[in-house]
């Protein structure tokens, strides 16, 4: 899937929702849009890669497939935390470009309306945001849908 | 847009493949017969046949243009043929179907490219329709075509001793009358008389109208044996049956359905016929129905016993053994077997290892094909620059037979063409005085040959003529800013190697062919995506050597695995030297603080792997830790690391697309490898390692 596929498809979740996938980072909220996953697997060794940025954990074997395993509390400038029985991978494929990412749990799959989606306020200056894609308002919740393709690639 | 007919995306691939091997077989007879100065009728006939063809398919594709030029050359062919016209200036001829087989070849690459417009042939048409009238003005003045035109439509009493046959296609499988024409093309060359009703199949699209309401009426006198025309309808592309038209209309119609045993009988009844029409078959009326019988039960015998295969699916069916490789090696070395004494097990394991190993084996050699392909390509790049040039040059093959990775094939082509072109145009003397001063020959030698060596496939493309000279060289690297340290370091080698850098020609003037610093780095690039790599090497005044080396096969390597710290790395086996201890004596630092080490009266530079790699927890004393011994293109270095793990054959798996963007290649990275037990190896890419060190 092309960057423009992509940018189409966020644009098309503002408007019409859809289902995401939630999970937790530091006992806050974050959630990915379903359609991207394609699987949930548990921690496994992972093969250090040199050389690479250190989000870049290293690699995996998904069946015969090279995966690459990104951390995204790194990616968030936290500290990497000791993986436990509960740390696990979500598998995304943007087409072009695949990759497991790290999350400290999962939580459970829900169906958003178009209602309750706020976007993001643009900040100019300010880059820590970039990965946030909407803030989803459930009342007492708010979940923040995370940009799959920057986080990724960015 | 799409330039061919709806209906025929299917076939695109055929087309192409087919009409581009056609192509090449042209230019192999073209050049022979050049170099003969002169055509037999064989190659006539074939060239003939070859132009039918291209124009009968594209046709069908719905590519007017290169219909139009294969039927132009087609008819210079049969005026050749059928008035064996003097050749005044056969020079021109040959120019004229190069012209036009290169046209057509452009316009073939072209054909999946929907942006652009099919190309106008008309001025190479005009040329070859001018030609046309020298050589039918040049031989008889009346031109036997029309006559056999004419005698195409007069309906003649003769016809009363012609076979005919109706022939119905396939319904709805379109264009019927193109169909219709290219069965006609088909059987032709078998048959002494040849119509067909409706004619005008070949003009009037709407004749397929006709065919499909009447069928297609084909009326013949056999050259040799009729059954072989049956048996050509019978195959023909889309024929769904035919049926023979008795030629007295006083019989009652015989039918036929294709493929039937009943073919016997109507062959029985045809077979007094054959009497009249074939008298070599006379003495023997029995043999038909034998021939038949023996047709029919080796068909599939007959046919020819090779296929083309869609790339694709072999390169699937390599990706699928690689797969099982690694589930045959998990399933071996699977720690749930650990400390448990199966012998039965061990003896099955073994046997499955076997067929694994062979079944990898085979599909390798299916993707194997032979360089002579590649080779005689450049026959054609030689003639055309002698022409140019004007320079006399041999060109010479040696161990064409030798056989590489198909995607090798396509990746060497180009490649091959600029060194080619670079030895002709740099490499050979621009005259035969020259030569001639310096002793040698007056005809340049431009020689191709490959051979196999460790694992690798060595091409070299050699010339005889004069060499590089290391002081222009220098002089013109130095103009053009690319030297990087003082010009009295550069060893020849380096210096050769040189000529290859962007930006860089030493040739004074820009010809059509090279002087431009283009080629050759593209050249490198071209070879290093597989893997290869190139080097130079030249006397000066005897000529000079491109050396391509190419990896055997890209998929599968053998590798050492090696332990730094905690990760383990794969080295390919065909880098490796030697592994050894060192003692204190052999480790030597210099003034900068970097390492060698010392063997055999030689100096090594040290690559700490874990420094290199950045590993924590890896052994740092290299009395303690391990030492290999590495080479790649001709250049050293030895590795420190923790242990040898041991040696495994690895399917290379290339990085995926997010890490490539982190140039893990020029980080002396090459890919990655799934061992048995699942886990991931990297493996390192040395000749990377030692250049960036």
């Amino acid at each position: 899937m092309s960057e423009e596929l992509y940018a189409e498809s966020v644009k098309n979740f503002l408007t019409g929702g859809g289902e995401v996938l939630m999970f937790y980072i530091e006992e806050k909220l974050y959630a990915f849009d379903i359609q991207y996953v394609t699987e949930i697997i548990q921690m496994q060794p992972l093969t250090y890669v040199p050389k690479v940025p250190e989000y870049i954990r290293g690699v995996i074997n998904i069946r015969g497939k090279v995966v690459p395993v990104i951390s995204i509390r790194k990616k968030f400038g936290m500290d990497e935390q000791v993986y436990d029985k509960r740390t696990c991978m979500i598998v995304v494929d943007l087409g072009d470009y695949q990759a497991a990412l790290i999350v400290d749990r999962m939580y459970e799959v829900l169906t958003v309306a178009p209602d309750a989606i706020c976007p993001t306020p643009d900040f100019k200056n300010v880059n820590t945001n970039k990965y946030i894609q909407n803030i989803i308002d459930l009342g007492q919740d708010t979940i923040m849908l995370l940009q799959i393709r920057r986080l990724v690639l960015e | 847009m799409v330039k061919f007919e709806a209906g025929m995306e299917s076939m695109v691939d055929m087309f192409i493949y087919e009409s581009t091997s056609l192509l090449e077989q042209l230019d192999q007879i073209l050049l022979r017969t050049e170099s003969s100065n002169g055509f037999g009728d064989e190659d006539i006939n074939e060239i003939f046949r070859i132009m039918h063809t291209i124009k009968g398919s594209s046709a069908m594709m719905g590519l007017n243009n290169m219909s139009v030029l294969a039927h132009r050359v087609e008819d210079m062919f049969y005026v050749l043929r059928e008035e064996h016209p003097v050749l005044e200036n056969a020079e021109d001829l040959f120019n004229l179907v190069f012209a036009a087989s290169d046209l057509l070849k452009a316009e073939i690459e072209l054909i999946q490219d929907e942006n652009s417009e099919p190309t106008d042939f008309s001025e190479e048409i005009k040329k070859i329709e001018d030609y046309l009238n020298i050589l039918k003005n040049g031989g008889k003045p009346e031109a036997q075509a029309t006559q056999a035109q004419s005698a195409q439509t007069d309906s003649s009493p003769e016809d009363a001793n012609l076979t005919q046959v109706r022939v119905f296609f396939e319904d709805g499988c379109e264009m019927e009358n193109l169909r219709a024409l290219l069965l006609v093309n088909k059987i032709s060359d078998d048959c002494a008389v040849l119509k067909y009703i409706p004619e005008d199949i070949e003009t009037n699209p709407s004749s397929a109208k006709e065919i499909i309401d009447h069928g297609f009426l084909i009326k013949f006198q056999a050259e040799n044996d009729e059954q072989t025309i049956f048996r050509a309808i019978e195959d023909a592309l889309n024929v769904k049956s035919y049926e023979v038209v008795e030629k007295k209309s006083a019989q009652p119609v015989q039918t036929e359905t294709k493929k039937e045993p009943e073919s016997q009988k109507v062959s029985d009844k045809q077979s007094p016929e054959q009497e009249t029409t074939a008298p070599a078959e006379k003495a023997k009326p029995k043999q038909s129905v034998e021939q038949i019988n023996s047709m029919l039960g080796h068909k599939s015998g007959s046919k020819q016993s090779l296929i083309s295969v869609n790339l694709n699916k072999l390169d699937l069916l390599l990706d699928m053994v690689g797969e099982i490789v690694i589930a045959e090696a998990m399933v071996v070395a699977n720690p749930d077997l650990k400390n448990l004494k199966l012998d039965n097990f061990q003896k099955s394991a073994r046997q499955l290892r076997k067929l694994t190993d062979e079944l990898q084996d085979i599909v390798m050699s299916i993707r194997m094909v032979p360089l002579s392909g590649a080779f005689s390509k450049m026959t054609r790049v030689v003639r055309d620059m002698k022409m140019k040039l004007n320079k006399d040059v041999n060109l010479v093959f040696e161990g064409e037979e030798t056989e590489v990775d198909k995607s090798v094939i396509d990746i060497l082509n180009d490649p091959l063409m600029h060194m080619v072109r670079n030895s002709m145009d740099h490499g050979i003397e621009a005259t035969a005085e020259e030569r001639i001063a310096a002793g040698k020959p007056e005809k340049g030698t431009i020689t191709l040959s490959a051979y196999n060596s460790s694992g690798e496939v060595i091409i070299l493309v050699s010339d005889d003529g004069a060499g590089i000279n290391k002081h222009k060289v220098l002089e013109k690297a130095k103009k053009n800013g690319l030297l990087t340290k003082d010009e009295s370091e550069y060893s020849d080698k380096e210096i050769f190697n040189m000529i290859m850098l962007p930006g860089f020609s030493t040739n004074e003037q820009v010809t059509e062919y090279s002087g431009r610093g283009v080629g050759m780095d593209v050249v490198i690039k071209n070879i290093e995506k597989i893997g290869g790599t190139v080097s130079v090497d030249s006397i000066e005044g005897e000529g000079t050597d491109f050396i391509i080396k190419i990896p055997l096969s890209l998929a599968i390597v053998d590798g050492i695995e090696v332990a730094v710290g905690e990760s383990i790395f794969t080295i390919p086996i065909n880098a490796v030297k030697e592994s050894f201890k060192i003692d204190q004596t052999q480790l030597i630092t210099d003034t900068s603080g970097r390492e060698m080490i010392k063997l055999r009266g030689e100096c090594y530079p040290l690559i700490r792997l874990h420094e290199y790699f950045g590993i924590q927890g890896a052994i740092t004393d290299p009395l303690a830790a391990m030492v290999m011994l590495v080479e790649s293109e001709g250049k050293s270095a030895c590795f420190l690391l923790d242990k040898l793990m041991g040696e495994q054959q690895v399917v290379v798996k290339p990085f995926s697309a997010l890490l490539n963007r982190f140039n893990v290649k020029q980080n002396g990275m090459a890919g990655c490898t799934i061992l048995g037990d699942g886990s991931i190896t990297i493996i390192l890419d040395i000749s990377n390692m030692i250049l960036s060190y």
